[in-house]
Protein backbone atom coordinates (compact mmCIF):
# COMPACT_ATOMS: atom_id res chain seq x y z
CA UNK A 1 0.00 0.00 0.00
CA UNK A 2 2.71 2.61 0.90
CA UNK A 3 4.41 1.80 -2.48
CA UNK A 4 1.13 2.48 -4.39
CA UNK A 5 0.55 5.72 -2.47
CA UNK A 6 4.07 6.92 -3.35
CA UNK A 7 3.48 6.18 -7.11
CA UNK A 8 0.14 8.12 -7.07
CA UNK A 9 1.97 11.17 -5.65
CA UNK A 10 4.61 11.12 -8.45
CA UNK A 11 1.96 10.72 -11.13
CA UNK A 12 -0.04 13.68 -9.77
CA UNK A 13 3.08 15.87 -9.74
CA UNK A 14 3.85 14.84 -13.35
CA UNK A 15 0.26 15.70 -14.44
CA UNK A 16 0.46 19.13 -12.75
CA UNK A 17 3.79 19.84 -14.46
CA UNK A 18 2.41 18.79 -17.86
CA UNK A 19 -0.72 20.96 -17.41
CA UNK A 20 1.35 24.02 -16.48
CA UNK A 21 3.61 23.51 -19.52
CA UNK A 22 0.59 23.17 -21.88
CA UNK A 23 -1.10 26.29 -20.46
CA UNK A 24 2.15 28.28 -20.79
CA UNK A 25 2.67 27.05 -24.42
CA UNK A 26 -0.94 28.00 -25.33
CA UNK A 27 -0.46 31.49 -23.84
CA UNK A 28 2.81 32.04 -25.79
CA UNK A 29 1.11 30.88 -29.03
CA UNK A 30 -1.80 33.29 -28.45
CA UNK A 31 0.60 36.22 -27.81
CA UNK A 32 2.55 35.40 -30.99
CA UNK A 33 -0.68 35.21 -33.05
CA UNK A 34 -1.85 38.54 -31.66
CA UNK A 35 1.53 40.14 -32.51
CA UNK A 36 1.38 38.81 -36.11
CA UNK A 37 -2.20 40.05 -36.59
CA UNK A 38 -1.36 43.53 -35.24
CA UNK A 39 1.79 43.66 -37.39
CA UNK A 40 -0.19 42.73 -40.53
CA UNK A 41 -2.58 45.60 -39.80
CA UNK A 42 -5.72 43.50 -39.66
CA UNK A 43 -7.17 45.69 -36.89
CA UNK A 44 -6.17 48.90 -38.67
CA UNK A 45 -8.99 50.97 -40.14
CA UNK A 46 -8.64 51.50 -43.88
CA UNK A 47 -10.62 53.25 -46.61
CA UNK A 48 -10.99 52.03 -50.14
CA UNK A 49 -10.51 54.18 -53.28
CA UNK A 50 -10.27 53.15 -56.89
CA UNK A 51 -9.20 54.46 -60.29
CA UNK A 52 -9.44 53.31 -63.90
CA UNK A 53 -6.39 52.95 -66.15
CA UNK A 54 -5.94 51.99 -69.81
CA UNK A 55 -3.38 49.34 -68.94
CA UNK A 56 -2.14 47.47 -65.88
CA UNK A 57 1.47 47.98 -66.89
CA UNK A 58 3.61 48.78 -63.80
CA UNK A 59 0.61 48.28 -61.46
CA UNK A 60 0.44 45.19 -59.24
CA UNK A 61 -1.45 43.95 -56.22
CA UNK A 62 0.31 44.93 -53.00
CA UNK A 63 2.13 47.85 -54.67
CA UNK A 64 2.75 50.78 -52.31
CA UNK A 65 0.50 53.86 -52.45
CA UNK A 66 2.12 57.08 -51.22
CA UNK A 67 1.14 60.60 -50.31
CA UNK A 68 4.01 63.14 -50.40
CA UNK A 69 6.44 60.20 -50.45
CA UNK A 70 4.99 58.48 -47.34
CA UNK A 71 3.51 55.00 -47.68
CA UNK A 72 -0.16 55.24 -46.70
CA UNK A 73 -1.62 52.09 -48.23
CA UNK A 74 -1.38 49.49 -50.94
CA UNK A 75 -3.08 48.25 -54.08
CA UNK A 76 -5.77 45.77 -53.01
CA UNK A 77 -7.02 44.54 -56.36
CA UNK A 78 -6.29 44.92 -60.09
CA UNK A 79 -9.23 43.85 -62.23
CA UNK A 80 -9.82 43.77 -66.02
CA UNK A 81 -13.24 45.29 -66.80
CA UNK A 82 -15.60 44.12 -69.57
CA UNK A 83 -14.75 47.18 -71.69
CA UNK A 84 -11.03 46.29 -71.66
CA UNK A 85 -10.06 48.93 -69.11
CA UNK A 86 -8.35 48.15 -65.82
CA UNK A 87 -9.95 48.93 -62.46
CA UNK A 88 -7.54 49.28 -59.56
CA UNK A 89 -8.71 49.31 -55.90
CA UNK A 90 -6.51 50.73 -53.15
CA UNK A 91 -6.71 50.47 -49.36
CA UNK A 92 -5.57 53.67 -47.62
CA UNK A 93 -5.09 54.18 -43.87
CA UNK A 94 -8.17 55.93 -42.53
CA UNK A 95 -5.87 58.38 -40.69
CA UNK A 96 -4.53 59.61 -44.03
CA UNK A 97 -7.99 60.24 -45.58
CA UNK A 98 -7.70 63.92 -44.71
CA UNK A 99 -5.15 64.37 -47.53
CA UNK A 100 -7.34 62.85 -50.26
CA UNK A 101 -9.42 65.73 -51.67
CA UNK A 102 -12.38 65.13 -54.01
CA UNK A 103 -10.30 66.36 -56.97
CA UNK A 104 -7.17 64.40 -56.04
CA UNK A 105 -5.54 62.30 -58.73
CA UNK A 106 -3.38 59.19 -58.69
CA UNK A 107 -0.06 59.39 -60.56
CA UNK A 108 2.07 56.41 -61.52
CA UNK A 109 5.62 57.68 -61.04
CA UNK A 110 9.05 56.17 -61.34
CA UNK A 111 11.88 56.79 -58.94
CA UNK A 112 14.20 58.59 -61.32
CA UNK A 113 13.70 57.64 -64.98
CA UNK A 114 14.25 53.92 -64.65
CA UNK A 115 13.40 53.23 -60.98
CA UNK A 116 10.60 51.10 -59.58
CA UNK A 117 7.06 52.43 -60.17
CA UNK A 118 4.97 53.78 -57.28
CA UNK A 119 1.48 55.19 -57.04
CA UNK A 120 1.29 58.69 -55.59
CA UNK A 121 -1.96 60.39 -54.57
CA UNK A 122 -1.66 64.08 -55.46
CA UNK A 123 -4.25 66.23 -53.64
CA UNK A 124 -6.17 68.72 -55.84
CA UNK A 125 -6.30 72.51 -55.41
CA UNK A 126 -9.67 72.52 -53.63
CA UNK A 127 -8.86 71.46 -50.05
CA UNK A 128 -12.35 72.19 -48.75
CA UNK A 129 -13.96 68.92 -49.85
CA UNK A 130 -12.53 65.46 -49.19
CA UNK A 131 -13.10 62.42 -51.39
CA UNK A 132 -15.79 60.06 -50.12
CA UNK A 133 -14.91 56.46 -49.27
CA UNK A 134 -15.03 54.19 -52.37
CA UNK A 135 -14.55 57.31 -54.55
CA UNK A 136 -13.09 56.91 -58.03
CA UNK A 137 -10.03 59.15 -58.50
CA UNK A 138 -8.46 60.45 -61.73
CA UNK A 139 -5.37 58.57 -62.91
CA UNK A 140 -2.35 59.64 -64.97
CA UNK A 141 1.04 58.22 -65.83
CA UNK A 142 4.21 60.25 -65.50
CA UNK A 143 6.27 60.24 -68.68
CA UNK A 144 8.78 57.39 -68.68
CA UNK A 145 11.74 56.57 -70.89
CA UNK A 146 9.45 55.14 -73.61
CA UNK A 147 7.39 58.34 -73.80
CA UNK A 148 10.60 60.41 -73.93
CA UNK A 149 11.98 58.16 -76.65
CA UNK A 150 8.72 58.47 -78.65
CA UNK A 151 8.77 62.26 -78.25
CA UNK A 152 12.38 62.42 -79.49
CA UNK A 153 11.46 60.09 -82.36
CA UNK A 154 8.48 62.27 -83.34
CA UNK A 155 10.74 65.33 -83.41
CA UNK A 156 13.52 63.65 -85.37
CA UNK A 157 11.59 61.80 -88.08
CA UNK A 158 10.45 64.97 -89.98
CA UNK A 159 13.98 66.40 -89.70
CA UNK A 160 15.49 63.20 -91.14
CA UNK A 161 12.96 63.28 -93.99
CA UNK A 162 13.91 66.88 -94.82
CA UNK A 163 17.63 65.99 -94.61
CA UNK A 164 16.99 63.16 -97.10
CA UNK A 165 15.29 65.59 -99.48
CA UNK A 166 18.03 68.23 -99.06
CA UNK A 167 20.91 65.77 -99.57
CA UNK A 168 19.21 64.69 -102.79
CA UNK A 169 19.27 68.29 -104.01
CA UNK A 170 22.83 68.81 -102.76
CA UNK A 171 24.07 65.77 -104.66
CA UNK A 172 22.65 67.13 -107.96
CA UNK A 173 25.68 67.48 -110.30
CA UNK A 174 24.09 70.44 -112.16
CA UNK A 175 22.92 72.59 -109.25
CA UNK A 176 24.17 70.92 -106.06
CA UNK A 177 27.43 70.96 -104.12
CA UNK A 178 29.67 69.61 -106.96
CA UNK A 179 28.62 72.44 -109.30
CA UNK A 180 29.11 75.00 -106.51
CA UNK A 181 32.60 73.63 -105.77
CA UNK A 182 33.53 73.91 -109.46
CA UNK A 183 32.37 77.54 -109.47
CA UNK A 184 34.34 78.26 -106.27
CA UNK A 185 37.44 76.74 -107.89
CA UNK A 186 37.03 79.01 -110.92
CA UNK A 187 36.52 82.02 -108.66
CA UNK A 188 39.65 81.24 -106.60
CA UNK A 189 41.76 81.04 -109.76
CA UNK A 190 40.42 84.39 -110.91
CA UNK A 191 41.20 85.80 -107.45
CA UNK A 192 44.78 84.50 -107.69
CA UNK A 193 45.28 86.36 -110.97
CA UNK A 194 43.75 89.48 -109.46
CA UNK A 195 46.15 89.32 -106.47
CA UNK A 196 49.15 88.97 -108.78
CA UNK A 197 48.02 92.08 -110.69
CA UNK A 198 47.50 93.85 -107.37
CA UNK A 199 51.06 93.06 -106.23
CA UNK A 200 52.49 94.51 -109.43
CA UNK A 201 50.41 97.64 -109.04
CA UNK A 202 51.44 98.02 -105.35
CA UNK A 203 55.14 98.06 -106.40
CA UNK A 204 54.36 100.90 -108.77
CA UNK A 205 52.43 102.69 -106.03
CA UNK A 206 55.48 102.54 -103.64
CA UNK A 207 57.44 104.77 -105.95
CA UNK A 208 54.53 107.08 -106.46
CA UNK A 209 53.87 107.34 -102.68
CA UNK A 210 57.07 109.38 -102.10
CA UNK A 211 55.91 111.90 -104.65
CA UNK A 212 52.43 111.95 -103.13
CA UNK A 213 53.80 112.69 -99.61
CA UNK A 214 55.56 115.74 -100.95
CA UNK A 215 52.35 116.87 -102.54
CA UNK A 216 50.40 116.09 -99.36
CA UNK A 217 52.44 118.70 -97.44
CA UNK A 218 51.40 121.31 -99.92
CA UNK A 219 47.82 120.09 -99.84
CA UNK A 220 47.66 120.35 -96.02
CA UNK A 221 48.37 124.05 -96.41
CA UNK A 222 45.45 124.25 -98.81
CA UNK A 223 43.32 122.26 -96.35
CA UNK A 224 43.83 124.90 -93.67
CA UNK A 225 42.44 127.49 -96.05
CA UNK A 226 39.57 125.17 -97.03
CA UNK A 227 38.57 124.62 -93.37
CA UNK A 228 38.31 128.34 -92.88
CA UNK A 229 35.94 128.66 -95.80
CA UNK A 230 34.04 125.54 -94.58
CA UNK A 231 33.43 127.25 -91.21
CA UNK A 232 31.78 130.07 -93.07
CA UNK A 233 29.59 127.77 -95.17
CA UNK A 234 28.65 125.28 -92.39
CA UNK A 235 25.36 126.94 -91.23
CA UNK A 236 24.06 126.82 -94.79
CA UNK A 237 25.01 123.16 -95.06
CA UNK A 238 23.19 122.34 -91.83
CA UNK A 239 20.05 123.93 -93.24
CA UNK A 240 20.34 121.74 -96.32
CA UNK A 241 20.86 118.65 -94.12
CA UNK A 242 17.61 119.48 -92.32
CA UNK A 243 15.86 119.64 -95.70
CA UNK A 244 17.37 116.29 -96.64
CA UNK A 245 16.10 114.74 -93.40
CA UNK A 246 12.63 116.00 -94.24
CA UNK A 247 12.94 114.24 -97.60
CA UNK A 248 14.03 111.03 -95.84
CA UNK A 249 10.94 111.26 -93.65
CA UNK A 250 8.74 111.53 -96.73
CA UNK A 251 10.52 108.56 -98.31
CA UNK A 252 9.96 106.49 -95.15
CA UNK A 253 6.23 107.34 -95.26
CA UNK A 254 6.10 106.20 -98.87
CA UNK A 255 8.02 103.05 -97.98
CA UNK A 256 5.26 102.17 -95.52
CA UNK A 257 2.99 101.81 -98.53
CA UNK A 258 5.49 100.14 -100.85
CA UNK A 259 7.16 97.67 -98.44
CA UNK A 260 4.12 95.39 -97.79
CA UNK A 261 3.91 94.39 -101.50
CA UNK A 262 7.62 93.57 -101.29
CA UNK A 263 6.90 91.37 -98.27
CA UNK A 264 4.19 89.68 -100.31
CA UNK A 265 6.83 88.99 -102.94
CA UNK A 266 8.91 87.43 -100.16
CA UNK A 267 5.95 85.22 -99.31
CA UNK A 268 5.76 84.19 -102.98
CA UNK A 269 9.46 83.31 -102.86
CA UNK A 270 8.82 81.18 -99.74
CA UNK A 271 6.01 79.46 -101.58
CA UNK A 272 8.39 78.79 -104.52
CA UNK A 273 10.98 77.31 -102.15
CA UNK A 274 8.29 75.06 -100.67
CA UNK A 275 7.36 73.96 -104.18
CA UNK A 276 11.02 73.18 -104.94
CA UNK A 277 11.33 71.10 -101.76
CA UNK A 278 8.01 69.35 -102.57
CA UNK A 279 9.33 68.68 -106.09
CA UNK A 280 12.52 67.22 -104.69
CA UNK A 281 10.46 65.04 -102.37
CA UNK A 282 8.43 63.79 -105.33
CA UNK A 283 11.51 62.98 -107.44
CA UNK A 284 12.60 59.34 -107.74
CA UNK A 285 14.16 57.77 -105.66
CA UNK A 286 13.47 60.19 -102.79
CA UNK A 287 9.69 59.83 -103.21
CA UNK A 288 9.89 56.13 -102.44
CA UNK A 289 11.64 56.91 -99.14
CA UNK A 290 8.94 59.29 -97.89
CA UNK A 291 5.51 57.93 -97.01
CA UNK A 292 2.38 60.10 -97.37
CA UNK A 293 0.81 61.02 -94.02
CA UNK A 294 -2.72 59.95 -93.09
CA UNK A 295 -5.61 62.47 -93.16
CA UNK A 296 -5.28 64.73 -90.12
CA UNK A 297 -7.72 65.19 -87.25
CA UNK A 298 -7.74 68.25 -85.01
CA UNK A 299 -8.35 68.07 -81.25
CA UNK A 300 -11.90 69.11 -80.36
CA UNK A 301 -12.29 72.44 -78.52
CA UNK A 302 -15.82 73.85 -78.43
CA UNK A 303 -14.72 76.98 -76.52
CA UNK A 304 -11.44 78.08 -78.13
CA UNK A 305 -11.12 81.34 -76.20
CA UNK A 306 -12.73 80.29 -72.89
CA UNK A 307 -15.57 82.76 -73.47
CA UNK A 308 -18.22 80.56 -71.85
CA UNK A 309 -16.92 81.27 -68.34
CA UNK A 310 -17.49 85.02 -68.38
CA UNK A 311 -19.80 87.06 -70.59
CA UNK A 312 -18.57 87.97 -74.08
CA UNK B 1 34.43 62.12 -105.74
CA UNK B 2 34.30 58.69 -104.05
CA UNK B 3 31.91 59.94 -101.38
CA UNK B 4 29.66 61.43 -104.06
CA UNK B 5 29.50 58.15 -105.96
CA UNK B 6 28.83 56.31 -102.69
CA UNK B 7 25.95 58.68 -101.87
CA UNK B 8 24.40 58.30 -105.34
CA UNK B 9 24.79 54.51 -105.13
CA UNK B 10 23.14 54.47 -101.68
CA UNK B 11 20.21 56.57 -102.95
CA UNK B 12 19.79 54.30 -105.99
CA UNK B 13 19.88 51.18 -103.81
CA UNK B 14 17.36 52.66 -101.38
CA UNK B 15 15.08 53.58 -104.28
CA UNK B 16 15.35 50.13 -105.84
CA UNK B 17 14.80 48.34 -102.53
CA UNK B 18 11.43 50.09 -102.11
CA UNK B 19 10.35 49.85 -105.73
CA UNK B 20 7.53 47.29 -105.19
CA UNK B 21 5.71 49.69 -102.84
CA UNK B 22 2.65 51.30 -104.45
CA UNK B 23 3.08 55.02 -103.73
CA UNK B 24 0.17 57.51 -103.72
CA UNK B 25 -0.07 59.73 -106.80
CA UNK B 26 1.96 62.94 -106.33
CA UNK B 27 -1.02 65.30 -105.98
CA UNK B 28 -2.70 63.08 -103.36
CA UNK B 29 0.59 62.95 -101.48
CA UNK B 30 1.02 66.74 -101.74
CA UNK B 31 -2.53 67.31 -100.41
CA UNK B 32 -2.00 64.93 -97.49
CA UNK B 33 1.36 66.53 -96.68
CA UNK B 34 -0.14 70.04 -96.69
CA UNK B 35 -3.02 68.85 -94.48
CA UNK B 36 -0.67 67.08 -92.07
CA UNK B 37 1.63 70.11 -91.90
CA UNK B 38 -1.40 72.33 -91.22
CA UNK B 39 -2.53 70.03 -88.40
CA UNK B 40 0.97 70.11 -86.87
CA UNK B 41 1.02 73.91 -86.95
CA UNK B 42 -2.55 74.09 -85.57
CA UNK B 43 -1.49 71.91 -82.63
CA UNK B 44 1.47 74.28 -82.03
CA UNK B 45 -0.87 77.33 -82.03
CA UNK B 46 0.50 78.71 -85.34
CA UNK B 47 -3.04 79.25 -86.67
CA UNK B 48 -2.29 81.70 -89.52
CA UNK B 49 0.15 79.37 -91.30
CA UNK B 50 -2.07 76.37 -90.48
CA UNK B 51 -4.99 78.12 -92.25
CA UNK B 52 -2.85 78.70 -95.36
CA UNK B 53 -1.77 75.06 -95.44
CA UNK B 54 -5.37 73.79 -95.07
CA UNK B 55 -6.48 76.15 -97.85
CA UNK B 56 -3.70 74.80 -100.08
CA UNK B 57 -4.69 71.20 -99.24
CA UNK B 58 -8.36 71.97 -100.02
CA UNK B 59 -7.40 73.47 -103.41
CA UNK B 60 -5.27 70.43 -104.32
CA UNK B 61 -8.10 68.09 -103.27
CA UNK B 62 -10.54 70.13 -105.40
CA UNK B 63 -8.19 69.85 -108.39
CA UNK B 64 -8.33 66.04 -108.20
CA UNK B 65 -12.08 65.91 -107.45
CA UNK B 66 -11.53 64.51 -103.93
CA UNK B 67 -14.78 65.70 -102.30
CA UNK B 68 -14.13 64.18 -98.82
CA UNK B 69 -10.65 65.78 -98.82
CA UNK B 70 -12.11 69.18 -99.75
CA UNK B 71 -14.76 68.94 -97.00
CA UNK B 72 -12.24 67.83 -94.39
CA UNK B 73 -9.76 70.59 -95.19
CA UNK B 74 -12.44 73.30 -95.35
CA UNK B 75 -13.57 72.24 -91.86
CA UNK B 76 -9.94 72.42 -90.65
CA UNK B 77 -9.59 75.83 -92.32
CA UNK B 78 -12.75 77.10 -90.61
CA UNK B 79 -11.46 75.94 -87.24
CA UNK B 80 -8.12 77.68 -87.84
CA UNK B 81 -10.00 80.90 -88.74
CA UNK B 82 -12.11 80.57 -85.58
CA UNK B 83 -8.98 80.11 -83.49
CA UNK B 84 -7.69 83.43 -84.89
CA UNK B 85 -10.94 85.10 -83.80
CA UNK B 86 -12.16 85.47 -87.42
CA UNK B 87 -15.62 83.98 -86.96
CA UNK B 88 -17.07 85.71 -90.07
CA UNK B 89 -14.34 84.21 -92.28
CA UNK B 90 -14.95 80.80 -90.67
CA UNK B 91 -18.68 81.06 -91.47
CA UNK B 92 -17.89 81.90 -95.11
CA UNK B 93 -15.66 78.81 -95.41
CA UNK B 94 -18.27 76.63 -93.66
CA UNK B 95 -21.01 77.90 -95.97
CA UNK B 96 -18.96 76.61 -98.92
CA UNK B 97 -18.30 73.29 -97.11
CA UNK B 98 -22.01 72.88 -96.21
CA UNK B 99 -22.98 73.35 -99.87
CA UNK B 100 -20.89 70.33 -100.94
CA UNK B 101 -22.39 66.82 -100.97
CA UNK B 102 -25.69 65.78 -99.37
CA UNK B 103 -26.25 68.25 -96.58
CA UNK B 104 -23.82 69.43 -93.89
CA UNK B 105 -22.29 66.89 -91.50
CA UNK B 106 -22.71 67.25 -87.69
CA UNK B 107 -19.05 68.40 -87.50
CA UNK B 108 -19.73 71.29 -89.92
CA UNK B 109 -22.98 72.23 -88.14
CA UNK B 110 -21.23 72.28 -84.76
CA UNK B 111 -18.45 74.52 -86.08
CA UNK B 112 -21.09 76.82 -87.62
CA UNK B 113 -22.83 77.01 -84.22
CA UNK B 114 -19.48 77.74 -82.54
CA UNK B 115 -18.82 80.63 -84.96
CA UNK B 116 -22.37 81.96 -84.48
CA UNK B 117 -21.92 81.89 -80.69
CA UNK B 118 -18.63 83.78 -81.09
CA UNK B 119 -20.53 86.45 -83.08
CA UNK B 120 -23.35 86.62 -80.51
CA UNK B 121 -25.94 85.20 -82.94
CA UNK B 122 -27.48 83.02 -80.24
CA UNK B 123 -30.77 82.21 -82.00
CA UNK B 124 -29.02 81.11 -85.20
CA UNK B 125 -26.61 79.04 -83.09
CA UNK B 126 -29.51 77.26 -81.41
CA UNK B 127 -30.98 76.41 -84.83
CA UNK B 128 -27.64 75.02 -86.03
CA UNK B 129 -27.36 72.97 -82.82
CA UNK B 130 -30.88 71.59 -83.29
CA UNK B 131 -29.94 70.49 -86.84
CA UNK B 132 -26.67 68.95 -85.56
CA UNK B 133 -28.54 67.16 -82.76
CA UNK B 134 -30.92 65.60 -85.32
CA UNK B 135 -27.99 64.24 -87.33
CA UNK B 136 -25.94 63.07 -84.32
CA UNK B 137 -27.07 59.78 -82.75
CA UNK B 138 -26.23 58.40 -79.30
CA UNK B 139 -22.90 56.97 -80.51
CA UNK B 140 -21.92 60.13 -82.39
CA UNK B 141 -18.26 61.09 -81.67
CA UNK B 142 -19.20 64.78 -81.61
CA UNK B 143 -21.78 64.26 -78.83
CA UNK B 144 -19.67 65.82 -76.02
CA UNK B 145 -18.95 68.87 -78.22
CA UNK B 146 -22.67 69.14 -79.10
CA UNK B 147 -23.62 69.03 -75.40
CA UNK B 148 -21.04 71.71 -74.54
CA UNK B 149 -22.21 74.03 -77.32
CA UNK B 150 -25.83 73.50 -76.21
CA UNK B 151 -24.71 74.43 -72.69
CA UNK B 152 -23.00 77.58 -74.02
CA UNK B 153 -26.12 78.55 -75.98
CA UNK B 154 -28.32 77.99 -72.91
CA UNK B 155 -25.93 80.05 -70.78
CA UNK B 156 -26.01 82.86 -73.33
CA UNK B 157 -29.84 82.76 -73.18
CA UNK B 158 -29.62 82.94 -69.34
CA UNK B 159 -31.05 79.44 -68.85
CA UNK B 160 -28.57 78.35 -66.19
CA UNK B 161 -30.24 75.05 -65.10
CA UNK B 162 -30.39 73.85 -68.72
CA UNK B 163 -26.75 74.88 -69.28
CA UNK B 164 -25.72 73.01 -66.13
CA UNK B 165 -27.55 69.83 -67.24
CA UNK B 166 -25.91 69.89 -70.69
CA UNK B 167 -22.42 70.57 -69.28
CA UNK B 168 -22.70 67.83 -66.66
CA UNK B 169 -23.85 65.37 -69.35
CA UNK B 170 -20.86 66.39 -71.49
CA UNK B 171 -18.50 65.91 -68.53
CA UNK B 172 -19.89 62.40 -68.01
CA UNK B 173 -19.34 61.57 -71.71
CA UNK B 174 -15.78 62.95 -71.54
CA UNK B 175 -14.90 60.96 -68.41
CA UNK B 176 -12.95 58.19 -70.14
CA UNK B 177 -11.87 60.17 -73.23
CA UNK B 178 -8.53 61.83 -73.88
CA UNK B 179 -10.06 65.28 -74.42
CA UNK B 180 -8.50 67.51 -71.77
CA UNK B 181 -9.45 70.81 -73.46
CA UNK B 182 -13.11 69.81 -73.69
CA UNK B 183 -13.09 68.59 -70.07
CA UNK B 184 -11.73 72.00 -69.02
CA UNK B 185 -14.47 73.70 -71.06
CA UNK B 186 -17.11 71.53 -69.35
CA UNK B 187 -15.84 72.49 -65.87
CA UNK B 188 -15.75 76.19 -66.83
CA UNK B 189 -19.35 76.11 -68.09
CA UNK B 190 -20.46 74.20 -64.95
CA UNK B 191 -18.82 76.88 -62.80
CA UNK B 192 -20.46 79.70 -64.78
CA UNK B 193 -23.87 77.99 -64.69
CA UNK B 194 -23.65 77.37 -60.94
CA UNK B 195 -22.62 81.00 -60.40
CA UNK B 196 -25.57 82.16 -62.52
CA UNK B 197 -27.86 79.95 -60.39
CA UNK B 198 -26.42 81.47 -57.19
CA UNK B 199 -24.53 78.31 -56.09
CA UNK B 200 -21.16 79.97 -55.36
CA UNK B 201 -20.04 77.10 -53.08
CA UNK B 202 -20.38 74.64 -55.98
CA UNK B 203 -19.04 77.04 -58.60
CA UNK B 204 -15.63 77.62 -56.97
CA UNK B 205 -14.31 74.01 -57.10
CA UNK B 206 -15.58 73.68 -60.71
CA UNK B 207 -13.70 76.84 -61.76
CA UNK B 208 -10.64 75.51 -59.92
CA UNK B 209 -10.87 72.25 -61.88
CA UNK B 210 -11.07 74.19 -65.18
CA UNK B 211 -8.06 76.31 -64.17
CA UNK B 212 -6.08 73.20 -63.24
CA UNK B 213 -6.66 71.66 -66.69
CA UNK B 214 -5.99 74.89 -68.60
CA UNK B 215 -2.73 75.37 -66.70
CA UNK B 216 -1.68 71.84 -67.65
CA UNK B 217 -2.49 72.61 -71.31
CA UNK B 218 -0.72 76.02 -71.01
CA UNK B 219 -3.56 78.07 -72.58
CA UNK B 220 -3.05 81.72 -71.45
CA UNK B 221 -6.42 83.07 -72.68
CA UNK B 222 -8.38 80.37 -70.88
CA UNK B 223 -6.25 80.66 -67.71
CA UNK B 224 -6.89 84.42 -67.59
CA UNK B 225 -10.65 83.93 -68.10
CA UNK B 226 -10.69 81.19 -65.41
CA UNK B 227 -9.14 83.65 -62.93
CA UNK B 228 -11.75 86.27 -63.90
CA UNK B 229 -14.48 83.71 -63.23
CA UNK B 230 -12.94 82.76 -59.86
CA UNK B 231 -12.83 86.46 -58.98
CA UNK B 232 -16.52 86.81 -59.89
CA UNK B 233 -17.43 83.78 -57.75
CA UNK B 234 -15.46 84.99 -54.71
CA UNK B 235 -16.95 88.46 -55.07
CA UNK B 236 -20.49 87.11 -55.25
CA UNK B 237 -19.94 84.62 -52.37
CA UNK B 238 -19.92 87.25 -49.62
CA UNK B 239 -20.48 90.82 -50.83
CA UNK B 240 -20.13 92.31 -47.33
CA UNK B 241 -17.01 90.37 -46.30
CA UNK B 242 -13.83 92.45 -46.74
CA UNK B 243 -11.61 89.34 -46.65
CA UNK B 244 -13.60 87.71 -49.48
CA UNK B 245 -13.41 90.92 -51.51
CA UNK B 246 -9.62 90.92 -51.08
CA UNK B 247 -9.40 87.32 -52.33
CA UNK B 248 -11.56 88.30 -55.34
CA UNK B 249 -9.18 91.18 -56.05
CA UNK B 250 -6.24 88.75 -55.85
CA UNK B 251 -7.92 86.55 -58.50
CA UNK B 252 -8.52 89.54 -60.79
CA UNK B 253 -4.86 90.55 -60.32
CA UNK B 254 -3.77 87.07 -61.42
CA UNK B 255 -6.01 87.40 -64.50
CA UNK B 256 -4.44 90.81 -65.25
CA UNK B 257 -0.89 89.46 -64.87
CA UNK B 258 -1.56 86.53 -67.20
CA UNK B 259 -3.34 88.76 -69.77
CA UNK B 260 -0.51 91.33 -69.74
CA UNK B 261 2.15 88.65 -70.11
CA UNK B 262 0.29 87.04 -73.03
CA UNK B 263 -0.61 90.35 -74.70
CA UNK B 264 -4.39 89.85 -74.30
CA UNK B 265 -5.53 93.48 -74.28
CA UNK B 266 -9.30 92.87 -74.03
CA UNK B 267 -8.99 90.56 -71.02
CA UNK B 268 -6.49 92.94 -69.38
CA UNK B 269 -9.04 95.77 -69.71
CA UNK B 270 -11.80 93.59 -68.20
CA UNK B 271 -9.54 92.55 -65.31
CA UNK B 272 -8.51 96.17 -64.63
CA UNK B 273 -12.16 97.25 -64.55
CA UNK B 274 -13.06 94.33 -62.24
CA UNK B 275 -10.15 95.22 -59.95
CA UNK B 276 -11.32 98.83 -59.75
CA UNK B 277 -14.88 97.68 -58.92
CA UNK B 278 -13.60 95.25 -56.26
CA UNK B 279 -11.42 97.95 -54.70
CA UNK B 280 -14.56 100.06 -54.20
CA UNK B 281 -16.53 97.09 -52.88
CA UNK B 282 -13.74 96.14 -50.45
CA UNK B 283 -13.60 99.68 -49.10
CA UNK B 284 -17.39 99.67 -48.65
CA UNK B 285 -17.20 96.30 -46.85
CA UNK B 286 -14.64 97.76 -44.40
Amino acid sequence: MPLLTEHDGDAAALRRGSRRFLVFAALVTLVLLAAIVVRQGLFRQTTSYSFVADSAQDIAKGQAVRIAGFRVGAVAEVRLKDDGQVEVSMEIDADQMRFVTHDARVELRKEGLVGSPTLEIVPGPDKTRLAAAQARLQFSRADGLTALANQVRDEFVPILKDIKAITGVLADPQQGVPATLARIRESSEALKILLANGNRQADAIGAGAVRVLGKAEVDLGHLGQTLESANKRLPGMLDRTQQMLDHVEKIAAEAELSVPPALRDGSAVTSDVREIVSGAKQAWPIRSLIEAPAPATLKADSDLHGEAGRGR
Amino acid sequence: MGARLLLIAALLLAGCSSAPKTADPPRVKAALEAESDGARRYARGDYAVAARRFDEAARICASIDDAPGVGRNRLHLARAELAQGRAEAALAVLAAAAGDGEGPSPGILLTIAQAQLALGRDVAAQQSLAAASAGCGSACPQLPGLRLLQARAALAAQRAPEALAHAEAALKLLQDMDEAAETGNAWRIIAAARLAAGDTAGALPAAGAALDIDRRLALPEKIARDWLLIGDIRRRAAPGDALRQDSAAAAYRRALDVANAAGLAAIATTATQALADTGGAAEAAR
